[in-house]
């Protein structure tokens, strides 16, 4: 009886295996196939007009605050030093437009492939340029920048047993460094040419039809903040870029 | 077949299914999670400042209700162990619990329980497959949620939520909102999306986000609230500022130097452009009402029934509801709808309670809503009859139920108003009464018939099974629209009703449960709903008395939009009672 029931689970075993084996039989070595590009492997798409949609933090994203005013954001004694020193005279200063404070900013984004392993970010606000590459071979610039050195990855979702079956999702997550620092805020609120940023691109339907991008910030700078400042921050599409207003910073 | 080879088939069989399921959850959403407040800080924590709508998709309702909104609300015993709802929650302090329930045999996720310190904001995310309840179930501060995986992506939609917050100065949604909400889980953060739509107080839906980070910190206190008495304020009174005489409004642009137009909110000021020079933000506009009356009725044609809790049902049918009470001792029945609903209501009736007999009827008013199916009801039913009262009545009486009322009741259903015919034989009270109250002891709980002088009508009562700590409230509170107010009633009346009502109510916990009371029409509540509904009555009440001190004429009432932040949720264009008929009602009564 007990040897039965082991045959038959053996049994179950090899038919849950048998379209895998399947595959395999009577073929020889599999020809080496190209993995795909990153813009063909893209389990979402990021591309297109979008436009941020300012529900948080209004008084301190729509308007430049006053001096010293750094509600929410976790400075340490040294990054407050920094922020009660801005001069006023620097508002609109591209320090506020630079990777780590960009995504706060009120904006439009067109989002593009550049080529097949580089997405482009631009912002009319400031008028920015952010590229996400997908070639980990690419050397580190020598140079900090204000967009800093950005590398992407897709993070895609299931895995699972049946996951084949499931609609291909997932994420895309951007590692930037090499920053030369800049501002969290319009107000001087800053981060250092140490910080590193970490963003997770989540792209969704709403209920109404409407397509959102939501942008998980976080900001990692032992120098000015006592712990990883995080925010999240949402655009919805539009249909075209018919919106774009360029607007430049003061470099 | 042998046992054994049928034993092979079943293990066979299962692995084959198991290997063409679907994805099931990726992500482990599971444990505990400190929120970050690195954005809205100061709105979250201390609290967001009078006047400052900025950013939000509000309507100009909305923004009408936030105006009159005065924090000493907060101080009424009944407002004051309130949770925030989970349209609010999340943006809340203290720490927030993710716990899975799952099936032992399936191993599959029945629920998600999120549990959030403050006020013990505890929620159900079904994740078995289960619908959403009927629209005439109860609603909570949680609501109704149900999830599924999208990816490795959370996504959750709740209904049957109450009226509540999206932020704390009086910004407000109603019971008809509805949110769709992603849990996306990256590292040891996670990312909250919800999204808020109100057809009554948004012109599109609210996004917001909210960030936590897991902790190790299992600390989870407990937060118990008992409500007392704060501040001293006169029975039934209801803090709010008159339109346009909230002095604090204009505070907040001025402190900080933002443009007025702007932090009054509108789809628009969330837009990078709102701020330029030179954009001029568009007028946002109530919803209109809905033309065919206050929500979808013909859909309920059916009665159907709902278990409320101990011995009392609530029977909904054509937006009418009733009310039975089951025991050994037979079936009460509170209103039997209309005639021709009376065969429907019986048979749900019979559904629920079997063939015990039908022994009491309890009209709420003489409305043909009500007291239609009087005469089929009574003649399904039977009476106990002896002694003195069979002498009255004779026996032929044990051949149907008995029918109390208010004997204005009686008067107005032998001479009613209009072209309606006089009732007559069964569709009769059989037993009225004239005091203050009557009062019935059935199936082993104490039944109070509580007479509620001019409200809706001049014959009014609210039932309340004192064991089964259920009300059933007549029309003086209907769910649906503003209240019906016939010749004989008045606005006051309402509103005394109401805080008669609220008398009684018990909340079990955070305002929510304990006493349940099923209104003239709509769906089921309890205090919290009553509180919301009473809150709107006596606003409206106090700006109309206000209005007539001021010698404004009804058409000038009516053109000062005074009902405009509750119009798009109560009010209607067409059909039995629109607006315009409730102001005049309501104007009349007052002046």
């Amino acid at each position: 009886m007990r040897r039965r029931v082991v045959i038959a689970v053996m049994v179950a075993w090899a038919v849950s295996l048998a379209p895998s084996l399947g595959a395999q039989r009577g073929q020889g070595p599999a020809p080496p196939v190209a993995p795909p590009t990153p813009q063909a492997a893209s389990p979402i798409d990021v591309t297109g007009y979008w436009v941020s949609i300012v529900t948080e933090d209004w008084r301190w994203r729509m308007v430049t605050p006053p001096k010293g005013d750094v509600a929410s954001v976790p400075l340490n004694a040294e990054g407050t030093k920094i922020a009660n020193s801005w001069d006023p005279a620097t508002d609109g200063s591209c320090l506020a437009y630079g990777a780590a404070g960009l995504m706060r900013i009120p904006t439009r984004l067109h989002i593009t492939w550049e080529n097949e392993r580089t997405i482009k970010i631009e912002t009319d606000a400031g008028q920015q340029t952010r590229r996400l590459m997908f070639d980990k071979t690419q050397a580190t610039p020598a140079q900090r920048t204000l967009q800093g050195f950005s590398l992407a990855e897709w993070e895609v979702a299931g895995g699972g047993r049946g996951a084949a079956q499931a609609p291909r999702t997932g994420n895309l997550k951007v590692a930037t460094t090499m920053m030369s620092g800049g501002w969290l805020r319009r107000n001087g609120v800053p981060y250092s040419e140490n910080a590193a940023l970490t963003e997770y691109f989540d792209r969704f339907a709403a209920p109404n039809g409407d397509e959102w991008l939501v942008v998980t910030t976080i900001v990692s700078d032992a120098k000015y903040l006592n712990q990883d400042f995080v925010t999240s921050t949402h655009f919805k599409k539009e249909p075209n870029g018919t919106k774009w207003a360029p607007a430049a910073c003061k470099s | 077949m042998k046992p054994t080879t049928v034993g092979v088939i079943i293990v066979v069989g299962f692995f084959a299914v198991v290997g063409v399921r679907p994805a099931s959850a990726q992500v482990d959403l599971s444990g505990m999670w400190a929120p970050i407040f690195h954005e809205d800080q100061i709105e979250r924590v201390p609290g967001p400042e009078i006047g400052d709508y900025s950013g939000l998709p509000i309507n100009d309702a909305a923004r009408m209700r936030a105006d009159s909104w005065m924090s000493s609300l907060l101080t009424l015993p009944e407002h004051q162990c309130k949770p925030h709802p989970s349209t609010y929650g999340f943006r809340g302090v203290g720490n927030l619990r993710i716990t899975a329930e799952v099936d032992r045999a399936t191993q599959a996720t029945i629920k998600l329980n999120t549990h959030i310190q403050w006020q013990e904001q505890e929620r159900e995310i079904w994740m078995d497959g289960r619908p959403h309840p009927p629209e005439y179930a109860a609603h909570t501060w949680q609501g109704f949620s149900t999830g599924r995986w999208d990816g490795n992506v959370l996504v959750v939609t709740t209904t049957h939520l109450k009226a509540g917050w999206i932020r704390r100065n009086g910004l407000l949604i109603t019971d008809h909102a509805t949110m769709t909400e992603r849990f996306i889980r990256h590292g040891n953060y996670l990312t909250h999306i919800y999204m808020i739509e109100d057809p009554s107080y948004l012109t599109e839906p609210l996004i917001k986000t909210n960030g936590f980070a897991l902790t190790l910190n299992p600390a989870m206190p407990p937060y118990p609230c008992h409500p007392a008495v704060e501040v001293p304020h006169d029975k039934g009174e209801v803090p709010h500022y008159l339109p346009g005489e909230n002095p604090f409004l204009g505070e907040y642009a001025n402190k900080n130097n933002l443009p007025p137009q702007e932090v009054r909110g509108g789809a628009e000021t969330a837009l990078p452009e709102s701020i330029k020079p030179g954009f001029k933000l568009q007028a946002t506009q109530s919803p209109k009402p809905r033309a065919q009356g206050p929500e979808p009725r013909a859909q309920a044609q059916d009665v159907k029934s709902l278990h409320v809790q101990g011995k009392v049902w609530m029977l909904v049918g054509n937006g009418i509801n009733a009310a039975v009470q089951i025991g050994e001792e037979g079936v009460l029945i509170v209103d039997t709808m209309t005639d021709t609903q009376a065969d429907k209501l019986i048979a749900e009736v019979r559904k629920i309670a079997g063939d015990k007999p039908i022994r009491w009827i309890i009209n709420t008013h003489a409305h043909p809503d009500h007291t239609g199916g009087n005469a089929k009801v009574a003649e399904a039913g039977e009476s106990v009859v002896g002694g003195n009262f069979a002498a009255q009545v004779g026996q032929a009486a044990a051949n149907s139920a008995q029918i109390i009322a208010h004997e204005n009741v009686m008067k107005r259903l032998v001479a009613p108003r209009g072209n309606a015919k006089p009732a007559t034989g069964l569709m009769l009270p059989t037993d009225t009464f004239f005091t203050e109250e009557n009062e019935l002891y059935f199936n082993g709980e104490a039944i109070q018939i509580l007479f509620q002088p001019d409200a809706h009508t001049d014959g009014d009562v609210i039932v309340f099974f004192r064991k089964s700590d259920v009300v059933v409230a007549g029309d003086v509170f209907n769910t649906l629209s503003f209240p019906v107010i016939d010749e004989s009633g008045s606005l006051n009346g309402i509103v005394a009703s109401l805080n008669r009502i609220l008398d009684i109510t018990v909340p079990r916990d955070k305002q929510e449960g304990g006493t349940y009371v099923i209104p003239g029409h709509g769906r089921l509540t309890d205090e919290a709903d009553v509180v919301e509904y009473r809150d709107m009555m006596t606003i409206i009440r106090d700006r109309l008395v206000d209005a007539i001190k001021k010698g404004k004429t009804l058409e000038q009432v009516k053109a000062a939009g005074l009902l405009r932040d509750y119009e798009g949720r109560y009010g209607a264009t067409q059909g039995t009672w629109t607006t315009d008929r409730f102001l005049e009602a309501a104007y009349r009564s007052l002046k």
